[in-house]
């Protein structure tokens, strides 16, 4: 059985039907891509999961228990680690505080955050540095590593390399490749050759749709059938 | 205009004010306005905090704060007259007025917390400003309750408490000395309560893990849920702790014959506190303090200013604390240590 | 629909009179505001208008309002007491009423220049500041009367006259002991209803140009900073004067409401006029009324005097405490409940004068849910033009 079963959601933002009827699933261990256009539903599909925008219709199966009508902060209890667009990470906190408010409550901290340190050896360097001050990259890691310490299942990032210049990039897919060898991944992002380098699935989201999927490796960055919904 | 001016011409031609200057530049007489200053601070940053605490995380600017200032003030007036006798000494007098702290903090804590959860909980999915208007409605509610029950008891609800006033140690009551500087003793407590107050929330916030998740869900709510933490849970802690501590403040407030327990001490406690927290930036803690301080120094100078050079401006120090909300929002709207998104509407 | 709502309140004093005479007289008494409450009803909703014109229209929340009232009522006063130069004791009422709302007017421009540059809570505060500033110097400025603390009153025994300067026959003195009384197809209209009928007619006419402003260009721009104020600047206003424009109309019709309490009251006090609590109860009539629909305030202001003079000990007045003890029995209201409370001694402290406690609820309750106010709840029923679910776009999403 799949980790993560996505049956024919349906979520609104007020009056705009954003998802009309999406389906996904995804198998433990396996990286998945989610992909479009901007403003196709891709980000909300996250939200949904995590019950931060709850859909209206379908479910949401995560380890055999459907999340739907759960708070979020108990679908993360239950291993669902979010890295979110814009990382959001608290700027005010220090490196060390910021991952340490992901851990869970009993397991031991110390221990916890050396996971995140022994991938991310730049945050155990700016540990007690204020989280605001640190690189656009870094600051990529630190969410990462948020997601890392959260003794997390499944990991949904969103658009990990937006906004960072091409050097950094590079880092950020180090970085998503070590944090795939941990856990299962449900990864949004636009750049093409990047996503479909670390996928073993993708989806392709247009409309709210789902509008194709298929393996990673049967397909290249330049494919036909991707450059159809992926172009502007 | 002509009357401004007048008023200035009279104060410039008054011989004292020269001397003034001379008299308030001594070392002696400034440390007192200092020490006065800090009292008055202290104060000031025990009524805010609370309020700034729930700013922080909840986004609520809670009007009835004040309120909950006023029921904690007649709350520990009531366990110093039920326990204080004639003959207690001042220190068994120091000692329940710390057991009437901590039944206050309690009780306030309770009713903070059952207000979150029964009235303000089910507004989060509204506009910011039902929030607010639903804790103007509390206060209304909680005033007049407060009359009731105060005014059944025989006690006059717009004078202070006397009988609240008269369980004060006798040492806090007069004057002590300072080396040169002779200061009433309660102005000392009082800095000592307010410093230990600010470090007690200051440990609690950067100290405890519970402290952490307020810092983060303060910074951004929705992120600190996904990452595990019941924020709605939080919420209603943080609230009941800023009742808590409203209460707190009151109980010290019910010593200060400045102040005192009585129903208008709602309204009078929560204009300052509202100044202290946009002064210093709302919901930022380190702002209300620094804000707090600054409050109380401008305030204590112009207290002095007014009782000794007999300035013609009797409104001065009452105006002051506003005078200085004005000028701090014209030269830093955010706020000393405020963010600007949080001001947006 | 405007239309009924003026016809009903003409007649109201009509229906107060027959039916305090008919044999349901005691519970008419009881039950309806008296013609002086009416009164206050009137400019002190013309005020609450003023409040939500700023308030519920640009989403700019006026916190120190009651600043205009208390210039109004305080400069009308202060003419008629000689005290103000050029002006002496006999310009007439109207002449003063304007010259007070002015005032208030080039008062709301100065505050305006300065607040507008902040928005939310700090706008808020910041407007409350400059009100609080203002109360305590009027409370303190030994120059308005003898007795600043308690506020100033027209000296002497004579009251305001409302109407066209100068010409007799268009002018009617206000006030319920020096008013006049008027007399018409054989009835004799009481002074207060003199009154009413005059100072209505100042609010009717300030409430449609209100009405109007608002429904004009000018008006659309308010809403529509109001619903987003960054689109409102791409699109190429410049908000600021729009604000700053709209604050000063609103303080010109609060000053006009001022005016209007010291004409009827003849006197004045720093907290009706300036204190924050009278701002507060202007935010109180708005909500209960409806936030944002210009009428609303009437409704929730006569709601809430309504409640008040209920709850009321006033004799005269009728009001429920009085009818409570002349209607329940002697045996009944002197038992005893707990520890030597009777029922008696219960219903005077629960409800003397205590008519805040349940304002209060009551306004906790329509926050909790009626959020759209009396009129915008009836608005929306129905289906009107004006305000289709105001308040859920007052203040943007969150």
């Amino acid at each position: 059985m799949a980790l993560l079963d996505v049956a024919d959601i349906e979520t609104y933002y007020g009056e705009s039907h954003v998802l009309e009827g999406v389906s996904l699933s995804v198998e433990r261990g396996d990286v998945v891509a989610l992909m479009g256009r901007n403003g196709v539903g891709k980000t909300t599909t996250l939200r949904s999961i995590l019950q931060l925008t709850p859909p209206r219709s379908g479910s949401v199966t995560y380890d055999g228990t459907d999340l739907v009508g759960r708070r979020t902060h108990e679908v993360a209890a239950m291993g669902v680690g979010w890295i979110p667009e814009d990382r959001r990470i608290f700027t005010q906190l220090s490196v060390a505080e910021n991952l340490r408010v992901s851990v869970p409550d009993g397991d031991d901290a110390a221990e916890a955050l050396s996971i995140a340190f022994e991938t991310f050896p730049i945050l155990e360097q700016r540990r007690d540095q204020a989280a605001g001050t640190l690189s656009g990259g870094q600051q990529q890691m630190l969410a990462l590593g948020r997601g890392l310490v959260g003794d997390n299942d499944l990991l949904l990032v969103d658009e990990p390399s937006e906004g960072l210049a091409p050097q950094i990039v590079a880092d950020v897919a180090d970085a998503l490749a070590a944090a795939a060898s941990e856990t299962t991944m449900l990864l949004v992002e636009q750049n093409l050759p990047l996503a479909l380098d670390l996928a073993d699935r993708f989806y392709v989201l247009d409309n709210g749709r789902v509008v194709d999927e298929g393996d990673a490796d049967a397909v290249s960055a330049d494919d036909d059938r991707l450059r159809r919904y992926l172009s502007a | 205009m002509t009357l401004a001016l007048e008023l200035a011409q009279q104060a410039l031609l008054q011989a004292g004010f020269v001397d003034g200057l001379a008299e308030f530049a001594r070392p002696g007489t400034f440390a007192e306005v200092v020490l006065r200053g800090l009292s008055k601070a202290a104060i000031y940053v025990m009524i805010a905090a609370g309020l700034t605490l729930i700013f922080g995380l909840l986004g609520v600017l809670n009007f009835a704060h004040g309120a909950l200032t006023m029921i904690g003030a007649y709350l520990g007036g009531l366990v110093m007259v039920l326990t204080v006798a004639q003959g207690t000494g001042p220190w068994a007098r120091l000692a329940l007025f710390f057991v009437a702290m901590a039944v206050v903090f309690g009780l306030l804590s309770a009713l903070g917390g059952s207000i979150e959860v029964r009235l303000i909980r089910p507004l989060y999915d509204r506009p910011p400003i039902y929030q607010i208007l639903l804790t103007f409605g509390v206060t209304l509610v909680l005033e007049e309750l407060a009359r009731i029950v105060v005014g059944f008891y025989g006690l006059q609800p717009l004078a202070e408490w006397q009988a609240a006033l008269g369980t004060i140690p006798a040492f806090l009551e007069t004057s002590q000395s300072l080396g040169p500087v002779s200061v009433r003793g309660l102005a000392l407590f009082e800095i000592f309560l307010g410093a230990l107050t600010v470090a007690a929330i200051w440990g609690f916030l950067t100290r405890t893990r519970y402290g952490l998740f307020i810092r983060a869900g303060s910074e951004d709510s929705e992120m600190a849920e996904a990452l595990g933490i019941d924020v709605r849970r939080v919420f209603t802690v943080v609230f009941a702790l800023g009742a808590g501590v409203a209460g707190v403040a009151g109980t010290l407030l019910m010593w200060d014959p400045v102040w005192g327990a009585s129903v208008p001490l709602a309204a009078e406690s929560l204009l300052p506190a509202f100044v202290v927290v946009i002064i210093g930036g709302l919901g930022t803690f380190r702002g209300t303090v620094v804000g707090g301080l600054i409050v109380g120094l401008v305030d204590a100078t112009t207290t002095w200013w007014f009782q000794n050079v007999a300035v013609t401006w009797t409104w001065l120090p009452e105006v002051a604390i506003f005078m200085i909300l004005v000028v701090a929002l014209i030269v830093r709207p955010q706020g000393i240590y405020g963010v600007e998104e949080v001001g947006g509407h | 629909m405007y239309l009924v709502v003026v016809g009903l309140l003409a007649i109201y004093p009509a229906i107060y009179h027959l039916l305090t005479q008919s044999p349901l007289g005691e519970v008419a008494v009881t039950v309806l505001p008296r013609m002086e409450t009416m009164v206050a009803v009137l400019y002190f909703s013309l005020f609450a208008m003023s409040f939500d014109f700023i308030s519920g229209y640009t989403g700019y929340l006026s916190f120190g309002h009651a600043a205009f009232y208390g210039t109004g009522a305080y400069t009308v006063l202060l003419i008629a007491n000689g005290k103000v130069p050029l002006l002496g004791p006999e310009t007439p009422f109207l002449v003063a009423l304007v010259v007070g709302a002015v005032l208030a007017t080039v008062l709301a421009v100065v505050i305006g220049l300065v607040s507008f540059r902040l928005t939310g809570v700090y706008f808020a505060m910041i407007t409350l500041g400059f009100a609080q500033v203002l109360y305590v110097f009027v409370r303190d400025w030994d120059y308005v009367g003898s007795n600043p603390r308690d506020g100033i009153a027209l000296s002497g025994a004579r009251g305001f006259e409302l109407g066209v300067p100068y010409v007799d026959q268009l002018t009617v003195a206000l006030g319920t002991l020096t008013g006049d009384t008027l007399a018409l197809a054989g009835h004799t209209l009481g002074t207060t209803t003199v009154s009413f009928y005059a100072v209505g007619v100042v609010v009717l006419l300030c409430f449609a140009a209100m009405q109007r402003i608002l429904h004009s260009p000018f008006g659309r721009v308010m809403v529509a900073i109001r619903e987003n104020e960054e689109r409102a600047e791409a699109i190429g206003y410049d908000t600021f004067r729009y604000k700053l424009g709209a604050f000063a109309i609103s303080g010109f019709f609060g000053g006009v409401a001022g005016g209007l309490l010291a004409g009827f009251k003849r006197s004045v006090t720093p907290e009706s006029g300036f204190y924050f609590l009278t701002s507060g109860d202007a935010l109180l009539a708005s909500i209960i009324g409806g936030f944002g629909t210009l009428a609303g305030p009437l409704w929730g202001h006569l709601f809430d005097e309504t409640v008040r003079e209920f709850l009321s000990k006033r004799g005269q007045g009728g009001g429920l405490l009085p009818y409570l003890e002349q209607t329940l029995s002697e045996e009944f209201l002197t038992t005893e409940l707990v520890g030597g409370l009777t029922v008696e001694g219960f219903i005077t402290a629960a409800l003397n004068g205590h008519a805040s406690l349940y304002v209060g609820i009551v306004f906790v309750l329509f926050v909790l849910y009626v959020p759209d106010g009396i009129v915008g709840t009836v608005r929306s029923r129905l289906g009107g033009r004006v305000a289709r679910r105001l308040p859920e776009r007052l203040w943007g999403e969150r």
